[in-house]
């Protein structure tokens, strides 16, 4: 295996050279914020510097008996799990039709990949205003049942709103994952299948899901690391944590805290917490999902 | 040929520029639009007025943003000399040690000059100015008086058992939307408890000392909360979410809502906003009936001398700040903006001008009016720590109580509870700190 990637270079120092630049960034702006994440979880730190005091796990102590954290935290698993499985749910279901020469199929492949190249701010702000309460596509609904929809005020319409607006923004990586994967089974396959009788759905189900199961792990892994921090952009953008803290999710929890508020120790507290969830998270699904997926076929 | 001239004629100004020694200095400021527009103009006067010192005003989009970058900045050694803040980081500010008190540094300043509203929320226990009040604003009572007209309302209502009547003949005239809030700390607790007389926290709102611990839910602010959220249910006031136009003051503006409590320093927009289609009136902020009238607060923000910069900078960030206590710089800020002016002689000044009745200056006279009424204790302003992010605690508790779940009373009780725990660690945080 590691014998092709060996003699593409011809110096062994190239390749260092060549990941140096990335890797610097790297260390520059994440490992080292990391660290002193963690190092001012042990500290209470004043904002403007000066007079910190060491601590121990006291400020750990405190967020993990704090009920706003532990309902972020719930809020932010929620989120991960619905929102995460939508954003490889439809663009599983349209790369599957996609893949199918249905007609269109061909121009829909092109424009599925469009929203990639739109920054998550920017579609909060879009989504914010077409769910509009007054002038968003759902205002006729307020119009025949008033007060039925509104992300302003009501917690779970905001919830939905903020969930819709990630879904929409996850299809295009999602999809052109999938749709390769799709696109790399051999028809000799579907061909076998249909010969021996199975209809389009039985060879969706029994054929295609499972031999792109690599795919889906991959997506799936990615939506579910990812939903933690990305959905930072479309929070501020859209609902700001609100109303009444209902879609203020453990990322953006940590901004204002940190930021707004000046809590710098809890803010980083909450930031060492959150990392190691991310990363045992990471690991689960490696463990219990990743063994039960045949990579080769 | 023409390189040429372009290179020697930047050498020539650079020349010109070096002889006089030039202080260069920085101002972050966080407003945007038309007070964003009024901060620059005092700017350029400023660098037109002398050719000394040149200041560098950098607006940064918001007081939080700002804050968030003055920190970093003062963390590495480069944060600016003169930083404008809001009313909500004064303690945060004041036992940060990174900003110099401003009457320290400028002793011969006349600064009891400042009206007491403004001096109470940015002095010291001992009576020395932290800051200095720049865009000041308090708490005014706004009414769309064509709409009132039509409905029948011929006098302002003054009182909330008034503004309630008139509601319900705007609604029964037809009126969508007879009063408009949205529910902000700063409008429906800090400001309805200071004119009350009402505590937010112990310890006269934390003045004498950091183990304060918040009342707020055990004030007539709880009846009055609760009030608003019942006329809300009866079609009598509406959050500014529930509004076509999304916030409170932009419903408002458009004509779309009939009366709303805002800040003085929104009347230009709807003065603006309403030329030519409406008549605007404002008042004092309304009061229950058997409550005596006190104080409103000095909202707003103002201006802190960051530490660690050379005595040259220090000198001309002087030189500006004295600049912009000028009464006539004072009087085109509050013309171009609605802000009131906070010093005495600025309002000779504005009586002199024969302007007084002049619709720029419809918020100065009332404005200050409303700060002057009788003290008390608790009526000084908030020293409270993490009180930023009390605002939002606060926000949060009461949205729910909006949507109807729990009470309000739940909600404030929880408000206190999560409060008195950010003042907790702030006091640890800042162990053995004194009030200055």
């Amino acid at each position: 295996m590691s014998s092709p990637t060996q003699a593409l270079f011809a110096n062994r120092w190239l390749p260092v050279l060549l990941v140096t630049p990335l890797a610097l960034l790297i260390v520059i702006f994440f490992y080292v914020p990391i660290f002193q994440a963690f190092y001012w979880s042990f500290f209470l730190e004043r904002p403007f510097g000066g007079g910190s005091i060491f601590v121990g796990w006291a400020n750990f102590a405190r967020v993990l008996s704090d009920p706003q954290f532990w309902e972020a935290g719930k809020r932010t698993v929620i989120f991960m799990v619905i929102g995460s499985s939508l954003a490889v749910l439809v663009p599983l279901i349209l790369a599957v039709a996609a893949d199918r020469q249905l007609r269109l199929s061909q121009p829909a492949r092109n424009v599925l990949v469009w929203p990639k190249g739109v920054a998550g701010a920017s579609i909060g702000v879009i989504f914010a205003f077409i769910f509009n309460p007054f002038v968003g596509i759902l205002s006729p609904l307020n119009q025949w049942f008033p007060g039925i929809w509104a992300p302003g005020i009501d917690g779970t319409d905001a919830f939905i709103m903020l969930i819709a607006a990630h879904v929409w923004s996850g299809i295009p990586f999602n999809f052109v994952i999938l749709l390769a994967g799709l696109q790399s089974l051999p028809r000799t396959m579907h061909q076998a299948a249909a010969m021996d009788g199975a209809g389009a759905w039985r060879r969706i189900f029994d054929v295609q899901l499972p031999l792109i199961m690599p795919q889906v792990f991959l997506t799936l892994v990615l939506e579910f690391t990812e939903s933690v921090t990305s959905a930072f952009a479309l929070v501020d953008t859209m609902t700001k944590g609100g109303p009444g803290g209902s879609t203020n999710l453990l990322v953006y929890k940590i901004y204002v805290d940190g930021f707004n508020g000046y809590d710098l120790s809890g803010a980083a507290t909450q930031t060492a917490i959150l990392m190691v969830f991310v990363v045992l998270l990471t690991g689960a699904q490696f463990a219990f999902l990743g063994r039960r997926i045949n990579y080769e076929r | 040929m023409k390189m040429f001239t372009l290179a020697a004629t930047t050498a020539a100004l650079m020349a010109g520029a070096g002889a006089a020694q030039a202080t260069d200095f920085e101002f972050w400021y966080g407003n945007t639009g038309s007070v964003e527009t009024a901060i620059l103009a005092q700017c350029d006067a400023f660098n037109a007025s002398q050719s000394q010192d040149k200041v560098t005003c950098v607006g940064q989009g918001s007081y939080e943003v700002s804050m968030q970058k003055a920190i970093a900045a003062y963390r590495s050694g480069n944060a600016p000399v003169l930083i404008q803040f809001f009313d909500a980081g004064t303690l945060d500010l004041m036992l940060s040690d990174a900003v110099v008190p401003v009457q320290e540094i400028l002793p011969d300043v006349d600064w009891a000059n400042y009206i007491d509203g403004a001096r109470a929320y940015y002095e010291t226990s001992d009576g020395r100015l932290f800051s200095q009040p720049y865009n000041a604003s308090t708490l005014l009572f706004y009414t769309n008086k064509t709409q009132l007209a039509e409905a029948g309302i011929t006098e302002t209502p003054k009182t909330w058992e008034e503004i309630k009547a008139a509601a319900e003949k705007l609604k029964a005239a037809g009126h969508a939307c007879p009063f408009v809030t949205d529910g902000d700390t700063w409008r429906v607790l800090e400001q309805f408890s200071a004119r009350h007389g009402l505590p937010i926290a112990s310890n006269h709102n934390g003045y004498d000392g950091l183990d304060a611990e918040y009342v707020l839910n055990t004030t007539f602010v709880v009846q009055h909360l609760t009030n608003l959220v019942e006329w809300r249910k009866e079609g009598l006031v509406r959050l500014g979410v529930d509004t076509k136009a999304g916030k409170y003051a932009d419903a408002f503006n458009a004509g779309e809502c009939a009366m709303m409590e805002g800040s003085s320093g929104s009347y230009a927009a709807s003065a603006k906003a309403f030329e030519g289609k409406y008549e605007v009136s404002v008042d004092m902020a309304p009061m229950y009936e058997g409550y005596e009238r006190h104080n409103t607060l000095v909202g707003g923000a103002s201006i802190y001398v960051m530490k660690g910069h050379e005595d040259a900078e220090v000198a001309a960030a002087k030189g500006f700040l004295d600049f912009l206590r000028r009464p006539e710089q004072q009087m085109a800020f509050t013309a171009a903006t609605g802000y009131v002016p906070v010093t005495k002689d600025v309002l000779g000044a504005i009586e002199a001008s024969g302007e007084a009745d002049a619709a720029k200056y419809a918020t100065a006279a009332i404005g200050i009016e409303s700060m002057n009424q009788p003290r008390t204790e608790d009526s000084r302003g908030v020293r409270l720590g993490f009180y930023v992010q009390f605002r939002e605690v606060f926000m949060e508790e009461t949205q729910k109580a909006w949507n109807g779940e729990p009470t309000m009373q739940a909600a404030l009780d929880n408000a206190k509870k999560r409060g008195d725990e950010l003042l907790r660690r702030f006091e640890q945080t800042y162990q053995g700190v004194k009030l200055p």
